[in-house]
C-alpha cells in the first residue's frame, strides 16, 4: 500500500485514526501474538486471562491515578513508595495490632491521600515542578515505609519479647481480597481495579472538576484566567492519586499476605508506561481512562504471554521495550 | 507565605534532630563505659531481609560482650557509598572492619589499603579478588544448591516434573543455586519443565507460577532460589486449589520467613543460608585477643523440614 492509498483508506475510515482505535491496534497485535504463541493451549484458557487481570490489577489501580495526574500535565513518581507505606501500615494494623479491618483500611487510605495532597500542595501552592515534588515524596515515602516497619517485612510471623517468632493467623480481610468470586472467574483485586476505573471515569467525564483537570493540562494560565481553581484541583488530583496508591497498597499486602517495605519499587514506571501506551499525552490536556485500560491490558497480556512461554529475562526486557515503542509510534501516525 | 515556609523548615529540621537524637540512645560515649574496641560494620544493602538478619546477628552477638562496640553503616546497594564507609572507618581508626561487600572487584583497593594499614578486615558472604584481607566467612551456594537437588531427587524417588524459579541469573547467588541444583539432580530422572527469573521477589514468583499452572496439568515440586519465591509459588497454587499436590522447596531459612513457612506446612523444606554474623564477632574477638583465625571459614548449612523444625533443623553433611 502506498502512502496515497493509505491516505484514501484512512480518509474513508476516520474512526481508524481515533485515539481509541490506535491504542486498540497495539492490544490486538499483542493478543494475536498470544493466540499464535499459546503455550500448548494455555493462552486459550480463561484461567490464564483471570490470572493476568489479577497480576495487572495493582499496577492498573496506580495507573488510574497516574492518568488523572498526567492529564493535568504533571507526573507522579511517588506511587510505588506510597503503595509500600500503605502495605506495611495495613499489615501492621491488621496483623500485628489485630485492628478492625475497616478502620485499618480507612487509616491507610487517609495516609495515602495525605501523602498525595502534600505533593499537590507543593506543586500547586509553591510551584515546585511535579517531577521534583513527587521525586521527593518517593524518597521520603520509602524512608517512612522502612521506618514504620523497622526495615523488616510485616508478616504473620510476629517477633516475641524473647526474640523468637510466633505465627499468627492471617486476618480474614486478607483472604477476602485475595480470593476469587463469581464461580472463581474473577479476582476481588480486579473488581477493585474496575471500581477505581469507574471512579476516575466519572470524575473525568461527568463532573465539573474533570473539565478543570483537562483545562489545566491544556493551558494552565488560560485556565487560571478563566476562573478554574487551579490550586484545589491540583491538590485533588494528587490526593486522588495518593488515595489510589493507598488502595493498591492494601491489595498488594493482601496478595502477599505481608507488608513489604521494598514493595512497589519501579511500579511508577509501569504505571506511566500503561498510561502512555493507551495514548494519554504526557504534555497534558488529552487522554482518558478507557485508553489507560487498553494500556493496562496491553502490558498485562504482553507480560503474560512472555511468562507462559517461559521467555528469558533478557528477551523479555527487549520485547517490552520494542512493544512500548511500537505502541507509541502507532499513536503518532498522522493522516 | 515566607513565614509559613520558615515554619515548615524549622519543624522539619526539629523533627530530623529528634529522629537522629532518638536513634542514638546507647550511652557509648560515657567516660566510664567499658568499651575498649570499636568495630566498623559495612553492610551493602539493608533492603534485603537476609541482610537485615545478618546485621541483627552481628548486633546480638556483640551485645554479649561489653568491651566491643559496633558501628553499623548501610551502603544502600551502592559500591561507592561502601567505599566511603571504608574510608570513614580507616580515618576513624576502628580496631576491626567487618564488610559484606556489594561487589568482588571494585572494593579491592580500599579493603587492601585498610588491611595494609594494620586494620584486620573480615569479609562476610561475598568473596573479593586477591588475598588482602584477614578472614572470609561465608556459606557455599553451590553446595546448598547441590544438597537441595539431592534432597529433591530423593524426595521424589528420583523422578518427577519440577519447576525452577530462579533468583536473578545475573547474580552469583542465582547462578550458584542454579548450577548446584543441576549437579544435584544430574543422576536422577527429574525433569525441569518450566524455569523463570523471579528476581528474588514474591509477587513475580506468584505471576510466573500462575503461568506454569495454566500450562501444566501435573507439577510435582517447585524449587525456588529463595523462600519468598517459594511462598509466592505456593500462593499461586493455593489460589488454583492445587497446593496439596505440589511440594515447595526454598532457600535461606530465616527464622521469620522460611522456618515459619515450614512450620505452617507451606514449604516441604528450606535450606538455611547462614548469615555468619555471629561467627564474624567471634572471629573479631579472637583477633582482638591476639589469636590467629583461619583465612577462610565456610559456614555449615542446615535443612529445615516439618519433621526436624522443632529440633532446630539438621546440619547438612
Amino acid at each position: 500500500m502506498t502512502g496515497n492509498d493509505l491516505k484514501s483508506f484512512t480518509d474513508k475510515n476516520q474512526w481508524l485514526l481515533s485515539p481509541t482505535a490506535r491504542a486498540l491496534g497495539a492490544l490486538i497485535i499483542v493478543f494475536a501474538m498470544g493466540l499464535i504463541f499459546n503455550a500448548d493451549g494455555a493462552f486459550l484458557k480463561w484461567g490464564t486471562h483471570r490470572d493476568m487481570l489479577r497480576a495487572v490489577s495493582v499496577y492498573g489501580i496506580l495507573a488510574c491515578g497516574m492518568t488523572i495526574v498526567i492529564i493535568t500535565g504533571g507526573i507522579d513518581l511517588s506511587v510505588g513508595s506510597i503503595l509500600a507505606l500503605s502495605a506495611v501500615s495495613f499489615s501492621l494494623m491488621a496483623i500485628h495490632f489485630a485492628m478492625n479491618p475497616i478502620l485499618a483500611i480507612i487509616i491507610c487510605l487517609l495516609i495515602g491521600t495525605a501523602c498525595g495532597c502534600s505533593s499537590g500542595l507543593l506543586i500547586g501552592k509553591y510551584s515546585v515542578q511535579p517531577f521534583i515534588a513527587t521525586l521527593a515524596m518517593m524518597v521520603f515515602g520509602r524512608g517512612l515505609a522502612k521506618w514504620v516497619s523497622g526495615g523488616q517485612k510485616i508478616s504473620t510471623a510476629v517477633q516475641q519479647a524473647d526474640g523468637t517468632y510466633q505465627y499468627v493467623e492471617v486476618p480474614k480481610v486478607f483472604d477476602f481480597v485475595n480470593s476469587k468470586v463469581f464461580a472463581d472467574n474473577i479476582t476481588v483485586v480486579t473488581l477493585i481495579l474496575i471500581v477505581c476505573l469507574v471512579i476516575s471515569w466519572v470524575l473525568l467525564t461527568k463532573l465539573r472538576q474533570g473539565r478543570y483537570i483537562y483545562a489545566i493540562g491544556g493551558n494552565e494560565e488560560a485556565a487560571r484566567l478563566s476562573g478554574v481553581p487551579v490550586l484545589s484541583s491540583k491538590i485533588l488530583t494528587y490526593g486522588l492519586s495518593g488515595l489510589f496508591c493507598g488502595i493498591a497498597g492494601i491489595c498488594q499486602a493482601c496478595q502477599e499476605l505481608q507488608g513489604d517495605p521494598e514493595a512497589g519499587v519501579a511500579y511508577e514506571l509501569s504505571a506511566i508506561a500503561m498510561v502512555v501506551i493507551g495514548g494519554t499525552s504526557l504534555k497534558g490536556g488529552r487522554g482518558g481512562i478507557w485508553l489507560t485500560l487498553i494500556g493496562i491490558l496491553t502490558i498485562g497480556y504482553l507480560e503474560k504471554i512472555l511468562s507462559i512461554n517461559a521467555v528469558g529475562e533478557d528477551k523479555r526486557l527487549m520485547l517490552t521495550g520494542a512493544i512500548i515503542i511500537a505502541a507509541v509510534l502507532l499513536q503518532k501516525t498522522r493522516k | 507565605m515566607k513565614k509559613l515556609l520558615f515554619t515548615i523548615l524549622v519543624v522539619s529540621l526539629a523533627s530530623l534532630v529528634c529522629v537522629v537524637g532518638c536513634s542514638r540512645k546507647t550511652p557509648a560515649s560515657d567516660a566510664d563505659s567499658p568499651v575498649k574496641y570499636k568495630i566498623g560494620m559495612s553492610q551493602c544493602n539493608l533492603g534485603e531481609p537476609w541482610r537485615v538478619q545478618m546485621n541483627a546477628d552481628v548486633k546480638n552477638a556483640a551485645e554479649e560482650y561489653s568491651e566491643i562496640e559496633v558501628i553499623f553503616k548501610d551502603a544502600q546497594n551502592d559500591t561507592l557509598k561502601q567505599r566511603s564507609h571504608m574510608e570513614e572507618f580507616i580515618s576513624a581508626g576502628v580496631d576491626i572492619i567487618i564488610i559484606s561487600p556489594k561487589e568482588s572487584v571494585p572494593l579491592v583497593p580500599i579493603i587492601s589499603q585498610a588491611y595494609k594499614n594494620g586494620i584486620p578486615v573480615i569479609i562476610l558472604d561475598r568473596k573479593i579478588i586477591g588475598d588482602d584481607y584477614t578472614c572470609f566467612i561465608g556459606a557455599d551456594n553451590i553446595e546448598i544448591g547441590k544438597a537441595a537437588g539431592k534432597w529433591i531427587a530423593a524426595n521424589l524417588q528420583g523422578k518427577g516434573k519440577v519447576i525452577e524459579l530462579k533468583g536473578l541469573m545475573t547474580t552469583i547467588a542465582g547462578q550458584d543455586r542454579n548450577s548446584g541444583f543441576r549437579q544435584g539432580i544430574k543422576d536422577s530422572d527429574i525433569e525441569i519443565i518450566f524455569e523463570a527469573d523471579m528476581k528474588w521477589l514474591e509477587p513475580n514468583a506468584r505471576k510466573e507460577m500462575e503461568s506454569a499452572l495454566s500450562r501444566f496439568e501435573k507439577i510435582d515440586l517447585v524449587y525456588a532460589h529463595n523462600d519468598p519465591g517459594a511462598h509466592g509459588a505456593y500462593l499461586a497454587a493455593k489460589a488454583a486449589g492445587r497446593e496439596k499436590e505440589i511440594k515447595f522447596v526454598g532457600i535461606d531459612g530465616l527464622p521469620q520467613e522460611g522456618q515459619i513457612y515450614v512450620k505452617q506446612g507451606v514449604l516441604a523444606a528450606t535450606f538455611e543460608y547462614p548469615t555468619g554474623g555471629r561467627e564474624a564477632i567471634e572471629a573479631a574477638l579472637k583477633l582482638l585477643a591476639g589469636q590467629e583465625v583461619p583465612k577462610k571459614i565456610t559456614l555449615p548449612s542446615k535443612i529445615y523440614t516439618p519433621e526436624n523444625i522443632d529440633q532446630g533443623g539438621q546440619h547438612l553433611k
